[in-house]
């Protein structure tokens, strides 16, 4: 019996430590999405995030103002990849991609001006996003172990759920939340209106890039304490794939992050068992049972009508 | 047309900008350059005599907090103390890039290329038959042992781990301990079964935990799986798992029990925490072997480094060991190095060490 | 309109341009880390053209890019955005090292087969993602996200199989045996001084640009293709079976990417390593059929200039400048690409307030 609490208590935990980057990044890409602008650069946007707010947390030894920059500076490049393609209605998948290519790269050639290494300096454990309830739970018992796997958690674990919350009152519950998802069915119809489809796409990428920097710096200021180059590696593909899984609604792509970082935890309660499975094949679990989910419970999803399309003003 | 040619104007002043920028710059360059310890011709050139060390990495990268990492950290500080050392490196991105790397060092005539890590062997060995007069040195791999333009160094790492097992098997009030791997593979296992002996030696009432994270650069599975470790009863959890390691120590500190670093001295990332660490002196190889160079010394055939000459050995801070652990180290490090120690190094002879068998 | 507004405004102009600004701010980024930009750019154009050598490594580390460029640049014309390049140029290679190692054929033959082999496997994993998305409506993006990493983890599972795994120490499978691979002749090497990897593989990558130039523009095939792509309501109401298009348009594609994995291991890897983290293959495809702009000539030459940008951006770190700085330049380059028609776009303008 001890033996199911610890590994369902293992599992729950590992479910959180892997969502919080995937979901920051997630609702950043319904924002984007549903307004009607493909962000495929959100991987690049978490990579500056998790850079910025490691570098910050570092200098300033506050890991609010760390991860606040972070967010930040993702939102600079979303802010790039806004005026590429609301402004000028570029092409949305290029724009990403070369997001993509831009980000990391300025990431590390700025890592190796300040630091004179791609990596930063590891954080103090202050200037880290610090962990809730620490003393409230003792290990002992099994219950006693499994309460502190699952609520001795960091902060922003904490706090990705409340932002769900909130983003998703916006979404569904303000007149913001209504008009953005309009611009992303039918941006004509909106215009006619009176509703400026340019300002709310805008508006809109750059929340998300704000939240993909947040999901980056959850990664280098709790998962772990510095930004290497691989701190984000498909992390960003991921969230994005969630997002399409949840049929671009944040609930939805929540539960594509949770299902995520439940086979991750899987991965690694199978790993410490006794099992002899090659760990290549259980490596693969999150992304088969993702694809199975989708087949078996998903199906179809909606895309936005006017997704990826550019939107001109008519006159 | 108008804007056309402001656009363009506003190029050409970029580019003028930058070229007066670079120039103005090089003078300020050069100064940071000689802090910098990269390459620096001028002060080669004074003394005369420049040697040019090349290091070629594997796909792990140079900051790959593992053997590339420590290689270049050694060339760097080399290349600080003595000028007329000139050092640089190439980054392998895949498996295919190694040959090109290394002919670009041939091309650029370095006197030595330090190829890290035994997945160039092949690269290695095929650029030193078609270049008999190049030196070359391996880490990690005695394959190209027969040839004589080829310095294979080879580390005991297994005798560091076992050093940093019986820390481990002491320090464990639970006796259980955690093991984190980052890939399966003949020398990575070296890490697993030193460290189990260790443990096994110092107390042999202890289970170790293992954990096979089939990657290097997976922090969140590596804490996952050792606070697993942890839930289990693991209070003292060792890790070779380069970035994943991260996540390890990250997962100790945060339930307030030790871990113990792999390579280098890994106290800095977590000085409460980091009980101790398994060194393995890539570094100080790396400098020998061009030290050797210099001197004209350079012998090819296997360069072995193990306890006797310090190649191996547990981490210099010592800060949270115990009067007793350091006794114990000094013996077993006594019993190594007179031969009445023997640590394993292959999975077989630790029938503990479970992760091979997981193919 | 004149002649010289004509190059202005063409395709070629606009990405030259977009090129330049890459450049400079690249160069904005080395002087950040104390860098002379003219000294890198100076070993960065050298590193290319010094030697026969050196060109041909470009073209060795270009010759996959093409191909994929080729690939990514199909699916993009025919209304799919092929970012499963990378788990395609994956299973490819696998299955080219597998029949390169195990099948017992003569030179020639043996090639061949690899080819097919990587051929038919891409092809394979390509329409997988269709299947899925005609038959239960899964977004292809995201089942294609999916097949990287599954495609990922597999070529390590079965280059660990012990009869494909090498006898040495490395983590890596057995090389392929000589005759599956498709160097160019000893002579000619030594001939003309290239590197030891020269291969028929551009040879390969021509002949593909120009039959995807053929099916694109000659045929009925691209004809439907292209349709769908565009419109697909308009294009079934037309009497196309779109589901079958898009089946079709992904096992082309697929089968692009494998032949890229093939090339690139009976050309220069000759064995494939246990991954320890992607190798981004895919996404340098997505790049080079954009500054292609989707088009077979085009790709072509943007495969080779990012070919040589890689390979001489890596040796920046000779001279201490950090090679990322590549990852700047390129990005940047698309990035103008990509909002380059404004150019355009100002200039048409401009001539209408003329007259």
């Amino acid at each position: 019996m001890d033996n199911v609490i610890n590994t369902v208590g293992i599992i729950i935990y590992a479910t959180l430590l892997y969502t919080p980057p995937l979901l920051f990044a997630a609702m950043g890409s319904c924002f984007s999405e549903v307004s009607g602008v493909v962000n495929i650069g959100i991987e690049g946007m978490m990579t500056i995030g998790a850079f910025t707010g490691a570098t910050v947390a570092h200098f300033t030894g506050n890991p609010w103002l760390g991860f606040i920059c972070g967010g930040l500076a993702g939102m600079a490049f979303g802010l790039l990849h806004g005026v590429a393609t609301v402004q000028f209605g570029a092409d949305q998948t290029i724009s990403g991609t070369a997001i993509n290519f831009l980000a990391p790269g300025v990431a590390i050639v700025t890592a190796k001006a300040i630091f004179n290494s791609s990596d930063t300096i590891p954080l103090e454990p202050t200037s880290k996003i610090p962990t809730l309830f620490s003393d409230v739970f003792t290990s002992g018992t099994a219950w006693s172990n499994f309460m502190k796997n699952i609520f001795s958690t960091y902060a922003s674990t904490y706090l990705v759920f409340v932002v769900l919350i909130l983003v998703w009152f916006v979404f569904y519950k303000t007149r913001f939340g209504l008009r953005m998802r309009a611009c992303g069915e039918h941006p004509l119809a909106c215009q006619s209106l009176g509703i400026d489809v340019q300002r709310t796409r805008m508006i809109c990428v750059c929340i998300s890039g704000f939240m993909a920097g947040l999901g980056g710096a959850c990664m280098t200021m709790a998962t772990t304490n510095q930004f290497r180059p691989t701190s984000i590696v498909g992390q960003g593909f991921i969230a994005i794939a969630a997002v399409i899984f949840g049929k671009f609604r944040p609930q939805g792509a929540m539960l594509g992050c949770l299902l995520f970082g439940m086979c991750s935890g899987l991965r690694v309660v199978i790993g410490t068992s006794s099992l002899n499975i090659s760990a290549q094949l259980i490596s693969m679990i999150p992304y088969v049972v993702t694809v199975i989910v989708l087949i078996l419970f998903v199906g179809k999803s909606h895309v936005p009508a006017a997704n990826g399309k550019p939107f001109v003003k008519a006159k | 047309m108008k804007k056309l040619i402001a656009l363009l104007l506003a190029v050409v002043m970029c580019l003028s900008l930058v070229a007066c920028g670079a120039s103005n710059d090089t003078a300020a360059n050069d100064a940071a350059n000689n802090d910098a310890a990269t390459t620096d011709e001028a002060a080669g050139e004074a003394t005369g005599e420049t040697v040019k060390i090349g290091m070629v990495t594997d796909v792990g990268g140079v900051n790959d907090k593992s053997f590339n990492q420590t290689s270049w950290e050694g060339l760097q500080a080399l290349a600080a103390e003595d000028p007329t050392f000139e050092v640089s490196y190439l980054e392998s991105k895949t498996d295919a890039d190694y040959a090109s790397n290394i002919e670009s060092f041939i091309d650029e005539d370095y006197d030595l290329i330090i190829c890290v890590g035994y997945m160039l062997a092949d690269a290695t060995r095929a650029a030193a038959e078609a270049n008999p007069d190049q030196k070359f040195a391996i880490i990690d791999d005695n394959s190209c042992e027969d040839l004589p333009n080829v310095a294979c160094l080879m580390f005991a790492q297994a005798e560091a781990s076992y050093l940093v097992g019986v820390v481990a098997g002491m320090a464990t009030e639970t006796n259980t301990v955690g093991y984190v791997q980052g890939m399966v593979s003949e020398s990575m296992n070296q890490f697993g079964v030193g460290f189990i002996s260790g443990v096994l030696a110092a107390n042999p009432e202890a289970t170790v935990l293992q954990f096979n994270a089939n990657s290097f650069g997976d922090p969140t599975g590596g804490s996952a799986a050792t606070t697993d470790m942890i839930t289990k009863g693991a209070d003292v959890v060792f890790h070779a798992a380069g970035g994943t390691g991260n996540g390890v120590i990250e997962a100790c500190a945060a339930n307030k029990v030790y871990a113990i670093g792999v390579d280098a001295d890994q106290s800095p990332l977590a000085p409460e925490y980091v009980l101790t660490s398994a060194m393995k002196r890539v570094d100080t190889a790396a400098q020998d072997i061009s030290k050797a160079v210099k001197d004209g010394t350079f012998t090819a055939g296997t360069h072995m480094y193990d306890m006797t000459n310090g190649g191996v050995d547990i981490a210099p801070t010592q800060d949270l060991l115990t009067e007793e652990m350091i006794a114990a180290v000094e013996e077993a490090k006594a019993g190594i190095l007179d031969g009445s120690i023997v640590v394993p190094t292959t999975a077989e002879e630790v029938p503990e060490f479970t992760l091979d068998d997981a193919e | 309109m004149s002649k010289l507004e004509k190059i202005l405004q063409s395709a070629f102009f606009r990405t030259l341009l977009s090129i330049l600004i890459g450049f400079a701010v690249g160069a904005i980024f080395l002087l950040a880390v104390n860098i002379s930009p003219v000294e890198a750019y100076e070993k960065l154009f050298t590193s290319i053209f010094s030697s026969p050598k050196s060109l041909s490594y470009c073209v060795v580390y270009a010759t996959p890019l093409i191909i994929l460029g080729l690939s990514v640049a199909f699916s993009f014309r025919t209304g799919v955005f092929n970012i499963g390049a990378e788990g395609q140029f994956v299973v490819g290679s696998m299955a080219a090292c597998v029949v390169g190692i195990l099948v017992p054929a003569p030179p020639v033959i043996l090639p061949i087969l690899c080819i097919a082999a990587a051929a038919i496997a891409g092809a394979l994993w390509g329409v997988i993602v269709g299947f899925l998305k005609v038959k239960w409506g899964i977004n292809e993006v995201l089942s294609m996200i999916m097949f990287n990493w599954i495609a990922f983890y597999l070529s390590n599972y079965i280059a660990d199989i012990p009869l494909i795994k090498s006898d040495g120490n490395a983590e890596a499978t057995k090389n392929v045996q000589e005759a599956a691979m498709i160097l160019l002749p000893k002579s000619w090497i030594e001939g003309l001084g290239l590197c030891n990897s020269a291969s028929w593989g551009i040879f390969i990558a021509a002949a593909l640009a120009v039959m995807v130039y053929i099916i694109i523009e000659k045929t009925s095939l691209g004809y439907r293709l292209k349709a769908v792509g565009f419109n697909r309501d308009a294009a079934e109401y037309g009497g196309i079976n779109a589901n079958r298009s898009i089946m079709t348009a992904l096992a082309i594609s697929g089968a692009m990417s494998g032949i890229a994995g093939a090339t690139n291991l009976l050309g220069i890897g000759q064995r494939i390593a246990i991954f320890s983290a992607q190798e981004s293959y895919g996404f340098q495809g997505i790049i080079a059929a954009l500054i292609g702009a989707n088009n077979p000539l085009g790709v072509f030459v943007g495969g080779l200039f990012y070919g040589a940008i890689k390979y001489g951006g890596s040796r920046l770190n000779l001279i201490g400048a950090p090679s990322e700085v590549v990852n700047v330049i390129m990005g940047t380059v698309i990035f103008f690409i990509a909002v380059s028609h404004v150019f355009k776009f100002r200039l048409k303008k401009e001539k209408g307030g003329k007259k």
